[in-house]
């Protein structure tokens, strides 16, 4: 028979586990956190492998200071550099938003390109994390394009001046040249549309594109695990490969067990 | 041959799940923990770079002055205007620079399009190309001379895009009476008017003209344009919709100067012969 005290003790971690077991029975998510919290890397790895999440977090300082830039933004040629000098000289820690938006974009792009020269000097893009070095690629393209879209937005002089020679550029490249300048501008020139479609571009159209990489890139990272340094002398997978698999490594990966044809 | 590379491969994975399995490390609290510093460090620098940005801007930190980090915002945009510089924001230096080496109306395809597409292929292709599994860098002696190459190309490129020099149409206007002297225009005053618009306008941003000016996007040399018989109405027709007389020419409309300022610079385009 328990004692008052415990029969209290057990009912507050009961009060606490339950809505997470609520949860965990539901989508199973508590034991993907755990799972994400508590798996193995190797016990190597090194300082330069954080390039990644501090990638992650300039691109979210990106999103958090985004949303609040656009609550008073307006994308109109007539408003657009004023509601910038509003928000910079106006609006309570506006300039800090907009400074931070700035030079976050900035921080970020140096940071995409210093983990991919790490992941270039590792060797990380090597089998089988092909596919991840792809997304990679692509979302340092697509920051590119944030940068290219987002720098129109304040409509000053050198913001427009450089977007117009930009486009006209794009509208240089053989066959699909004039119809992505044609598609960037919303027309045959710059014109009062299109400041509104490079703001739709850089806040909902680039923004949806790269949410969608990282969560593929993640997942692979999760998936296929993070290389050790390549000088480490107990770098993960160089171990005695003396026994080769039956199965030619396949388990886990594609399939479930040797082939029938007995290939393998 | 190939398959049994594959194999190979396979196995190296299984080994290395094996590894971790064995001897690695829980990602909480240890790698984590790393991450959390890492993160921490960028969120300062971002905030410093906006304070910095700020508070070293002349004149009660709302002028269109630049500071350490440049300016908090240029003139409101003019489609009208006519003096602007074309600069993209500095880490798109290396393809603006790009643009700058390839000056020769054939070849400037290769800059704007050949050069950056070929570079982004070879990047997307990186894994297929190289398919050895060896990870050591020193044993990698092509990756390492490529990595080498690429970054320092890029530093050199971005490095002379910031440092680019853009031609002043103050300094352009001093060249004007010079150029009516080898070119032959003395004393006419509509090719002067044109010559003086065409040192203030911007058009010397792109074009170089008697060894002066900075050529960008292969923006030919107007010295002896006019020795190219296109005639006043073409030149016109030019200035004010380049890619309708010259299909893909990435130069800007200059319809915004008026009929009057544009049959100037048409005139002096034309009186340009090229030196005697």
């Amino acid at each position: 028979m328990a004692t008052p005290d415990t029969t209290k003790k057990d009912q507050m971690q009961e009060a606490i586990l339950y809505p997470l077991d609520w949860i965990e029975e539901r989508s199973g998510l508590v034991g993907g956190v755990k799972y994400f919290l508590f798996r193995k890397v190797p016990g190597d790895i090194n300082w330069f492998q954080t390039l990644g999440s501090a990638t992650l977090t300039a691109f979210l300082v990106q999103a958090l200071t985004g949303v609040i830039l656009a609550m008073y933004y307006k994308p109109d040629p007539k408003d657009a550099y004023t509601s910038i000098q509003h928000i910079t000289n106006d609006v309570f820690a506006g300039w800090l938003v907009r400074g931070m938006h700035r030079w976050g974009a900035s921080v970020f792009i140096i940071l995409m390109f210093m983990h991919m020269g790490r992941v270039f000097l590792f060797g990380a893009y090597k089998y089988p994390r092909e596919l991840n070095w792809i997304l990679g690629v692509l979302l340092l393209v697509m920051g590119m394009l944030e940068g290219f879209s987002g720098y129109l937005l304040p409509w000053d002089q050198t913001s427009y001046w450089a977007t117009v020679v930009g486009i006209n550029l794009n509208g240089t490249a053989p066959f699909l040249g004039p119809f992505l300048s044609q598609f960037l501008q919303g027309g045959t020139s710059i014109n009062a549309d299109t400041l509104a479609r490079f703001y739709s571009i850089h806040m909902l159209m680039i923004p949806g594109a790269i949410m969608a990489l990282i969560g593929l890139h993640l997942y692979l990272v999760i998936r296929l695990g993070v290389t050790s340094p390549p000088w480490s002398k107990e770098a993960a997978g160089t171990g005695p490969l003396a026994k080769a698999p039956m199965n030619g490594g396949r388990s886990g990966l594609t399939r479930p067990g040797p082939r029938k044809d007995g290939r393998g | 041959m190939a398959d049994s590379r594959l194999i190979e491969r396979r196995r190296v994975f299984q080994q290395y799940k094996a590894d971790v399995k064995e001897r690695g490390k829980p990602f909480f609290p240890f790698a984590m923990w790393h991450d959390t510093i890492m993160s921490f460090v960028v969120v300062v620098v971002i905030i410093g770079l906006a304070i910095v940005w700020r508070y070293t801007t002349p004149g009660n930190h709302h002028s269109t002055a630049a500071g350490w980090l440049g300016k908090l915002y240029d003139a409101p945009a003019d489609p009208g205007t006519i003096n602007f510089v074309p600069r993209p924001d500095w880490y798109f230096y290396f393809l603006f620079y790009l643009l700058r080496i390839f000056k020769w109306p054939e070849s400037v395809i290769l800059g704007t399009i050949g050069i950056p597409t070929l570079c982004l292929v070879l990047l997307l292709a990186m894994p297929f190309i190289d398919v050895r599994l060896e990870r050591r860098l020193l044993r990698r002696p092509v990756a390492l001379i490529a990595a080498i190459l690429a970054v320092a190309s890029m530093g050199v490129l971005t490095y002379r895009g910031a440092t680019a020099k853009e031609a002043l149409g103050v300094e352009n206007l001093a060249l004007v009476p010079k150029w009516a002297v080898k070119e032959g225009y003395v004393g006419k005053p509509q090719p002067i008017a044109g010559a003086k618009l065409f040192a203030v306008a911007g058009c010397m941003n792109c074009h170089t003209y008697n060894g002066a000016g900075t050529s960008y996007p292969g923006a030919p040399d107007l010295t002896a344009e006019g020795a190219k018989g296109k005639g006043i109405a073409f030149q016109i027709a030019h200035l004010k919709n380049p890619a309708a007389v010259n299909a893909g020419s990435p130069m800007p409309s200059f319809a915004g100067l008026g009929e009057a300022r544009l049959t100037s610079l048409a005139t002096f385009l034309e009186a340009s012969k090229g030196k005697k």
